[in-house]
């Protein structure tokens, strides 16, 4: 069966389509097309060990990112504080659905199913128990690999204390801390997820129950 | 000697990057399953396609407001330049600095440069193939953060919420303009870059 696949060191980019043979790269060297300079592969230092400790540490960050406030104002004697939830509900409650399912989906939707998935990902890949069903779960992550923007609302969030400043009393609250350390986790993920190992791991492994 | 793995037969599969042979339309990938083409799909006119509602969009997205800022029960309505125009009055120049580029700039040389790739996919030109990738590369990384402005007034909205002496409300410009940077990075993805190399391939060997 295997007779009918091209040689399995044979890689085409992305991104111009030219084939080249993939060199051995060791841990934390890249391989780059020789074409048009986009990267091809990179191989990563301890990749699944690393990414299911941060996608761990992700997924406890989260709950407290988007309930607790992100900020509080007080003017004039009024107080009022708003965590990432609650601004989607106000928006919802301001009948401005569009936007509020713009930020739903890219705020809190695909940052958590990536989250999820690459900790699923890791903890089974971690324990050799891989079913078909990691495929579909790597696939999700990779289709949604554009989507997260939790690094946009952050510096949103810093762009909206700078505007306010001048007019109210601001204070930062535990929801901005946490959601730093959220985007740190998901940025770190992107860094230390080392997608070819993944997928000739899963490859082999699937190959062999299949026999 | 560079090849094409297209030309061999060979496509790498979209989402895990494993070559297959490519023998029959709607064959999927070994490893993965996903569907497997020598080249996206319609590349071209859904490019294009994403591309003018992006255009259309950008107008109402600029003339409508984007927020309204009630002073004493006064309504005030801020455009997207218009909110800039405030920003550099008040003195908050780096502020006013990312909010354009985040917000006009960004999305306009998106539009402008997703037409002009698009235009190189059909007439040869002499700009290097690499340059070009590497300009549709930044394009498909900025995509996200035209999304800043909206988030921002997001923000504003719910937490300047102090009854009579000052609100923000979110006003109908901002849903034109969170379609507008949707609209783009559905352009941006459903262009093959692959087609510009393909054009060069043809013309040295005509």
């Amino acid at each position: 069966m295997n007779s009918c696949y091209p040689p399995h060191n044979w890689v085409a980019c992305l991104k111009c389509d030219t084939l080249s043979v993939l060199p051995p790269i060791s841990p934390g060297e890249s391989a780059i097309c020789p074409c048009c300079g986009a990267t091809l592969f990179s191989r990563k230092k301890q990749s699944i060990e690393r990414t299911l400790a941060i996608s761990t540490a992700g997924l406890l960050i989260y709950i407290p990112a988007i309930t607790l406030p992100l900020l509080s104002i007080r003017a004039l004697g009024v107080y009022n504080e708003v965590s990432l939830l609650q601004s989607i509900l106000l928006l919802i409650e301001d009948e401005f659905y569009l936007v509020a399912f713009c930020v739903f989906i890219f705020t809190l939707a695909v940052p958590l199913v990536r989250l999820f998935s690459t900790f699923y990902l890791s903890l089974q890949l971690k324990r050799q128990q891989i079913t078909p069903s990691l495929l579909t779960f790597f696939r999700s992550y990779h289709q949604l690999d554009h989507w997260g923007m939790t690094q946009v609302f952050f510096l949103g969030v810093i762009i909206s204390i700078y505007k306010l400043l001048t007019m109210a009393t601001l204070t930062i609250g535990s929801g901005l801390i946490s959601l730093f350390l959220l985007l740190l986790c998901s940025t770190l993920i992107t860094s230390t997820l080392d997608h070819h190992y993944v997928w000739e791991k899963m490859e082999q492994a699937l190959a062999i129950s299949r026999e | 000697m560079l090849y094409r793995a297209s030309k061999l037969g060979l496509s790498s599969c979209p989402c895990c990057q494993k070559l297959n042979y490519l023998a029959q339309p709607n064959a999927r990938c070994a490893r993965c399953h996903t569907q497997l083409s020598f080249r996206k799909s319609h590349s071209q006119q859904l490019t294009l396609a994403w591309t003018i509602a992006a255009l259309l969009m950008f107008i109402p997205a600029n003339i409508y407001p984007i927020m309204l800022i009630y002073k004493m029960g006064v309504p005030e309505a801020n455009t997207i330049l218009t909110g800039i125009v405030t920003l550099v009055k008040n003195g908050l120049y780096p502020i006013a600095a990312v909010i354009f580029l985040a917000s006009f700039i960004i999305p306009f040389i998106k539009i402008i440069g997703l037409f002009f790739l698009l235009y190189n996919t059909r007439r040869y030109s002499n700009i290097s193939r690499t340059k070009q990738s590497q300009f549709y590369r930044m394009i498909e990384w900025l995509g996200p953060w035209s999304m800043l402005d909206v988030f921002v007034v997001t923000i504003m909205a719910a937490l300047v919420n102090l009854g009579f002496f000052s609100s923000i409300e979110a006003a109908a410009g901002l849903s034109y303009f969170a379609l507008m940077v949707i609209f783009t990075m559905l352009a941006a993805h459903s262009f093959d870059v692959r087609l510009l190399w393909d054009i060069e391939r043809r013309n040295i060997h005509v």
